[in-house]
């Protein structure tokens, strides 16, 4: 049993899409709930139940009603569960406050909530778990977490108990002050804020919230209250505000009572953990930016202990409190100290490479006291950063990629910023450096290097794309890289695309493809393996992007690769290999100087299209040389056209583009996923079955009639399905992107296994503005009970993109599996009564399966014959004889049967029912209930 | 100052990659979704993250030689904050994403951007961000800790213990504390201590004879090249290691480093969050910047209230004038011979009493060594089983002359070929050494065991020990062209 819940609640967790997928989250939550009621389960599995209600508070509770149900039924756990299992209670601690508030509309408040705070505020003032042999985490400690992230949801929440919980933190000497203190930063840096944004709000408010002056406190309880939560602003920090704005509280000089409050918390900071003392000290800065009447210099008794720290967030305040206060709270000497410590600290031998990068990025945003720039980019250098300092950070080949390309950057801009563009040593030493790296990856560097080199040699490019002599001879290393390891193609292209991108003047790029092509097409064919030609073809084929580039190298060495007698390569008939020469063709096709090289290129598409191993390249080759002699340049250029803007034409890319070079194929390829349900099937109002016209005239029968009947099971196609019809349209959703829909392929599954699986179907299109279409589902039941079934669909839509959605469920109710009797053709009324009759014996015996039954209703005649013909008129055998009985025969495949017998008694209608399946009476007595109740 | 979610993933080198252990904060998420509006973008389900987090790492697709999304050249300076861009459904960028890796074990975290919308704020401004960061490797060292075997029962026992320890350490998604590593227990009851408040740092109450261990390890490393081109480095780094048995709520603790005189200052000291108070002095010298001689150069005193574990109380880098070995490395190429060469010098300054030392000569790019003959005038020479590496063990001591010299040739003439390295291509080679020696430091930085003052009223324990080892000790060869390095 417990496993069981390990197991479900784990697989909840990994994928609750998944999951839900399998059940709904309103049993889920109940199973849940049922399961934390449970006196006899285990309270470890308890709280492991209650993981899911912490972490997808929304997705089991999706409305405020629900919300509040689950909370108050919590509450109520809460209060039955014994004290000494304080572990669950914590826990249930937090899964209710995730349920508070996160079930929730912003707007509404659920009425369970203030019931919940009273609830933590009594258990936070509780101090008599100090005395009983204890609990290792106190309920207390939890009880206070609960209130600050409440706090932290709704600023405000908690200002009016401000001086209640410095009164607890003060008198607590246990570790739990920290958790108070942590509570009371918040509430107050909370309710300054709000303060700050109340135009009268001055020193007499500040005071009141401290606890100085009650009669004020009312007022500003009036006026302020707890922020609603749709306000983003008080969750942000203030320090980084908008444009670089404070907002501020004009106290005058008077706040004895907030410095002291401030003092007594800082004076105890000491005595935190590292992580709680950071968090601390960022709120108190907070409060001390918003109000100026507090000298920053407040935390000057901090600041030497907080310099020689080992903790990177202990540190990191320290930064931050350097942002928020610049010079008012540090000389120009703590500022160089401070700078000189990060610099030390992002190269210290024990310190981890996270923390190192971080210490490093800190360097690029240093809040200098007077900053020269503006800060528009994103990464400034200060002005402390001196080329001598920055030495400390050279890049060396032992750095692992990150730290590398991090120093790498780093001393790229303080040489850029030195003016060391001619001869500077650093300049060189950055070279050297890529250089290196690019030694190691000629020797057979692993991935990591090679890309860590490519990165390496694209911020060079970037910072000194100016320094000509560097950037010629890098070109040329490239050159050699690329001769010796041509499977860096990829990255040579991609190195390009990006200098280019981001280079717009830059010519480099330019330079670098021209002097590929140049090595490539003067390498003899004779040497060029399959492999290697493949990467030239892609290399060749960008540099033929290029209009600046002259292209009769190209063709030179496309010339050279083609005709059969110099190399088995190309009459090989390798597929790949042909869409790479096509690929470089077809760039070709429109390149601007296309004139110049109209003879040779036709030679070889020629000789391709007559000569090559492969059909589909011949095909394809033909098609180019068509375009190629017969249209205008203007319209092979429109016809080529790739890249075009936008909603690209599925139409033209099949036309003329090919594997190789179909980049934007992938989204083709990818079937996207609809956010919503965009369409969905509707029940078909189904023509009612009619009453069968049968043959009167017909013979008694001599042999009986019910073997007869029952030999037909024997066939297999034997009145085995049930079909239901449906309408697929649109859902409600509109979203013009999906109006026209193509090809859809509906998807159905099971959901359990009453039936055999179901075909996928097709429906050719879908247009909102015409009429559905209609679709035939053909259901082959294994037992005649009602089920739903999912449905998904694939579809395509009008700019070529493959889609994938869910659609709503669709049920299959009890009554559309009913069909009429499925006697033989030839059989009259007489044959039907008689199986009627026959069975009716059998089942009323009751012996297997066989069950019998009666159901009353009241009714009147006539609302009775209305309801026969309404819901039975297909399946009546009713003996002419019998005027005040009905008889229906429900016939549920594969093969149950359902008799009635309806009369009217004196006091009630009878439904007198036999069956030959017991399992379908409770769903026959549903059926009835309903359509008896209309 | 919140974390979104947190993920703890295993894999073995990118493949079979699987998460471990992941929670989400909804209270924090929702702020999330609050403080970033329309931008907002949802943490997706777990196999969706691995995905990208693994792309993002490089970890995936090992086979692909060039994969856009992962290896494209653009720098984007991320590290060590990672983006990952989440396709349908739900498009978007989720920023910042910290991860911190040890051997196979990745572990992860979302912390809340707390600024509002639009321009994204840098990674320095962010507390969330070294929050994170802190509580990542806090985490790690608990599940990676000693008596665990990494993969082994020790993690999968720890991993099954985080639920609990998390309620307790970051319930509600602010990380409040880091989980305690010593023992599996939990801290013990809370105890009221009178008038003096409890540092929430400090676990428990301790009873009985106070002790006080205090260990100085001295760590050295060294590159050198034996060419006057390049100039050797080598550089010398300090940890002083507490463990303190004392009693009372907040005990006092004062330990003393001191040098010997004309002793180059330490510089660079980190010191632990429990130090009370620091002299400026302490902290001005620095391994930045170029020492005028007038600095300041102890003794250091740190004053203290020890927390219940051990812990590292400071550490320091110190700048000494020579490396404790000196060594040349000279190969040489004769037809299929390789003629090797070396001289390792112990300086005299240092103890001559090692408690291991040995020196590590691999041969990448080559063949397995088949005929050895090689002499060494001091110790035992070993071929490694993969016969592609010398194994030279030079015992707890160096001759009288404290010069150790290796002289021969190596034939590789092996059956198969040796391992590869693009570092070590041609003569490029390198020997790497490894040696403690105890009871020393380079720096000379001492504690003397009377200079460690607590306050309690029984006269305290005090044990002190000193100790040197070895780390990244390379000797390069020096025949060979040093472009590379």
């Amino acid at each position: 049993m417990a496993s069981g819940w390990v197991e479900k609640v784990s697989a909840f967790c990994r994928s609750p899409s998944r999951f839900l997928f399998g059940t709904s989250s309103e049993v889920f939550l109940a199973e849940l709930l049922r399961e934390l009621r449970d006196d006899r389960a285990n309270y470890t599995v308890k709280v492991l139940l209650l993981s899911p209600l912490c972490e997808y508070p929304a997705l089991l509770c999706p409305s405020d009603s629900v919300g509040e149900e689950t909370a108050l039924e919590l509450m109520s756990i809460f209060t039955q569960s014994p004290p000494k299992f304080v572990q669950f209670r914590s826990q249930l601690l937090v899964a209710l406050t995730c349920v508070l508030t996160c079930s929730s509309d912003v707007s509404g408040r659920l009425r369970a909530f203030p019931d919940f705070l009273d609830l933590l505020l009594q258990l936070a003032q509780d101090t008599s778990d100090l005395h009983g042999d204890a609990a290792p985490r106190s309920l207390r400690a939890t009880a206070c977490d609960c209130l600050r992230e409440m706090e932290a949801l709704y600023p405000g929440l908690l200002s009016q108990r401000l001086e209640l919980l410095g009164g607890h933190r003060h008198q607590e000497t246990s570790r739990l002050h920290q958790a108070y203190a942590g509570l009371q930063a918040l509430v107050l840096r909370n309710a300054v804020y709000q303060l700050t944004q109340e135009k009268e709000a001055g020193a007499a408010h500040l005071r009141a919230l401290l606890g100085g002056n009650e009669s004020v406190e009312c007022e500003a309880d009036q006026n302020a209250g707890p922020a609603s939560g749709k306000d983003s602003a008080p969750l942000s920090s203030v320090i980084f505000g908008p444009m670089g704005t404070v907002p501020t509280l004009h106290t005058g000089p008077d706040c004895k009572e907030l410095r002291s409050a401030l003092s007594s918390l800082l004076e105890e900071s000491y005595l935190f953990t590292p992580l709680s003392q950071a968090a601390l000290l960022y709120r108190l800065t907070e409060v001390v930016a918003m109000v100026p009447a507090i000298p920053p210099t407040i935390f000057r008794a901090q600041l030497l202990r907080l310099l020689g720290t080992s903790e990177v967030t202990l540190l990191h305040t320290t930064l931050l409190m350097k942002s928020a206060f610049t010079d008012s709270l540090f000389s120009s000497e703590d500022e160089a100290f401070l700078f000189k410590r990060l610099v030390v600290l992002s190269q210290h031998p024990l310190l981890s490479t996270p923390e190192k990068l971080f210490y490093m990025d800190c360097i690029l945003h240093f809040p200098e006291n007077r900053p020269i720039s503006c800060g528009d980019s994103d990464e400034a250098l200060p002005v402390l950063l001196t080329p001598r300092l920055a030495s400390a950070l050279l890049p060396v080949v032992f750095n692992d990629s990150a730290t590398l390309l991090s120093r790498f950057n780093l001393l790229s801009l303080v040489y850029l910023e030195a003016g060391e563009e001619e001869d500077g040593r650093g300049l060189e030493y950055l070279y050297e450096h890529l250089t290196s790296l690019l030694r190691i990856v000629e020797s057979g560097g692993k991935r990591e290097n090679v890309v860590t080199f490519f990165r390496a040699a694209f911020l060079f490019l970037f910072h000194f794309h100016h320094v000509e002599r560097y950037c010629d001879n890098l070109s040329q290393q490239l050159c050699q890289l690329y001769l010796q390891h041509t499977r860096f193609a990829p990255h040579l292209i991609n190195l390009a695309d990006r200098t280019q991108e981001k280079l717009p003047d830059s010519s480099w790029a330019l330079g670098l493809l021209k002097a590929l092509q140049r090595v490539i097409s003067e390498t003899p064919v004779s040497q060029t393996t399959l492999r290697d030609l493949r990467w030239h073809l892609k290399v060749l084929t960008r540099a033929a992007e290029e209009g600046e580039i002259s292209q009769h190298g190209t063709l030179r060495f496309l010339s050279g690769i083609i005709p059969p007698s110099s190399s088995s390569l190309s009459s090989s008939g390798d597929w790949r290999l042909g869409n790479g020469i096509l690929g470089v063709c077809r760039r070709l096709l429109v390149h601007p100087s296309l004139e110049s090289m109209f003879i040779p290129l036709a030679d070889i598409l020629q000789h391709v299209a007559g000569h090559y191993g492969d059909t589909d390249i011949r095909d394809h080759a033909r098609l180019y040389y068509t375009l190629l002699t017969t249209l205008s340049r203007e319209k092979l250029a429109t016809v080529l056209a790739h890249h075009a803007e936008g909603g690209q034409q599925v139409k033209k890319r099949t036309l003329s583009c090919l594997m190789t070079e179909g980049e934007g194929l992938t989204s083709i390829l990818t079937i996207h996923e609809t956010e919503v349900a965009i369409i969905r099937l509707i029940e078909a109002d189904c023509e009612q079955l009619e009453a069968e016209d049968l043959v009167q005239d017909e013979a008694e029968r001599g042999e009986p009639v019910l073997e007869t009947y029952r030999a037909q099971f024997g066939s297999a196609a034997f009145a085995s399905q049930v079909t239901l019809k449906f309408l697929l349209t649109h859902t409600e959703t509109r979203d013009a992107r999906f109006d026209q829909l193509f090809s859809i392929r509906l998807h159905f599954s099971l959901t359990d296994d009453h039936y055999s699986e179901l075909q996928d179907l097709s429906v050719p299109c879908l247009f909102r503005e015409r009429p559905p279409p209609v679709v035939t589902l053909t259901l082959k039941p294994r037992e005649p009970y009602p089920s739903s079934l999912h449905v998904s669909a694939i579809f395509t839509t009008q700019d070529g993109l493959t889609w994938h959605t869910t659609l709503p469920d669709i049920r299959v109710c009890f009554q559309q599996i009913f069909l009429p009797l499925p006697a033989p053709p030839s059989w009259g009324r007489a044959g039907r009564q008689a199986v009627f009759a026959g069975l009716w014996e059998e089942m009323s015996s009751e012996t297997g399966e066989c069950a019998s039954s009666l159901f009353c209703c009241q009714l009147e005649e006539k609302a009775l014959s209305a309801l026969v013909e309404k819901h039975f008129l297909p399946f009546l055998v009713s003996d002419p004889s019998h005027k005040d009985e009905f008889r229906a025969l429900l016939f549920l495949p594969p093969q149950s049967h359902v008799l009635l017998k309806i009369s009217s008694e004196e006091d009630a209608v009878h439904f007198c029912i036999a069956t030959d399946n017991w399992e379908l009476l409770p769903h026959i007595n549903d059926y009835l209930l309903k359509i008896t109740a209309s | 100052m919140s974390l979104r979610a947190l993920w703890i993933i295993s894999h073995e080198k990118g493949e079979h990659a699987s998460i471990r252990f992941s929670r989400r904060f909804a209270t924090v998420e929702l702020r999330a979704k609050r403080l970033s509006g329309s931008s907002y973008v949802a943490v997706p389900e777990d196999d969706c993250f691995l995905q990208l987090l693994l792309t993002e790492l490089g970890l995936s697709g090992s086979k692909q030689a060039f994969v856009a999304q992962r290896d494209d050249c653009l720098y984007r300076p991320r590290s060590p904050a990672l983006e990952l861009h989440i396709t349908a459904p739900g498009k978007g960028t989720l920023w910042p994403v910290l991860a911190i890796s040890q051997a196979h074990l990745t572990l992860a975290c979302l912390p809340l951007v707390d600024a509002s919308p639009g321009q994204r704020p840098p990674l320095s401004s962010l507390l969330s961000e070294s929050q994170g960061l802190s509580f990542l490797a806090g985490l790690q060292t608990f599940l990676l800790a000693p008596g665990s075997k990494q993969d082994g029962e020790g993690l999968v026992s720890r991993l099954a213990l985080l639920p609990s320890v998390l309620l307790q350490v970051c319930p509600l998604g602010t990380p409040l504390e880091l989980p305690l590593t010593g023992t599996l227990a939990m801290p013990s009851p809370l105890t009221s201590a009178g008038i003096q408040k409890q540092p929430a740092w400090r676990t428990g109450l301790y009873r009985g004879r106070a002790v006080v261990n205090v260990s100085v390890v001295e760590t050295v490393r060294s590159m050198q090249y034996g060419n006057r081109s390049r100039q050797d480095l080598w550089d010398v780094y300090g940890t002083v290691a507490c463990k303190c048995e004392v009693e009372g709520v907040l005990p006092n603790v004062t330990v003393t480093l001191s040098l010997p005189p004309n002793g180059s200052p330490l510089q660079d000291i980190l010191v632990h969050p429990c130090v009370t108070s620091l002299d400026s002095s302490v902290l001005t010298a620095s391994s930045v910047e170029h020492w005028d001689g007038s600095a300041f150069s102890g003794p250091y005193k740190f004053p203290f209230s020890p927390p219940l574990e051990p812990f590292i109380l400071c550490s320091y880098t110190s700048q000494v004038p020579v490396p404790p070995i000196l060594g040349s490395y000279q190969l040489k190429e004769e037809e299929s011979q390789l003629h090797v060469s070396v001289v390792l010098k112990l300086h005299e300054s240092v103890k001559n009493s090692f408690e291991y030392c040995e020196a590590h000569l691999p041969f990448y790019n080559r063949d397995q060594m088949g005929v050895v003959e090689v002499k060494v005038s001091s110790g035992q020479l070993d071929v490694s089983k993969e016969k592609n590496l010398l194994v030279w063990a030079l015992g707890q001591k160096f001759p009288k002359t404290r010069e150790v010299t290796m002289e021969g040739k190596i034939l590789f003439s092996g059956p198969e070929p040796g391992p590869s390295e693009p570092l070590c291509t041609g003569l490029t080679a390198y020997i790497k050494l490894y040696f403690k020696v105890p009871d020393t430091t380079l720096s000379g930085c001492s504690v003397d065991q009377h200079s460690v003052q607590v306050y309690s009223s029984a006269k305290p324990r005090i044990v002190t020990s000193r100790e040197l080892h070895s780390k990244d000790y390379w000797i390069w060869n020096s025949t060979a062209f040093h472009s590379l390095l």
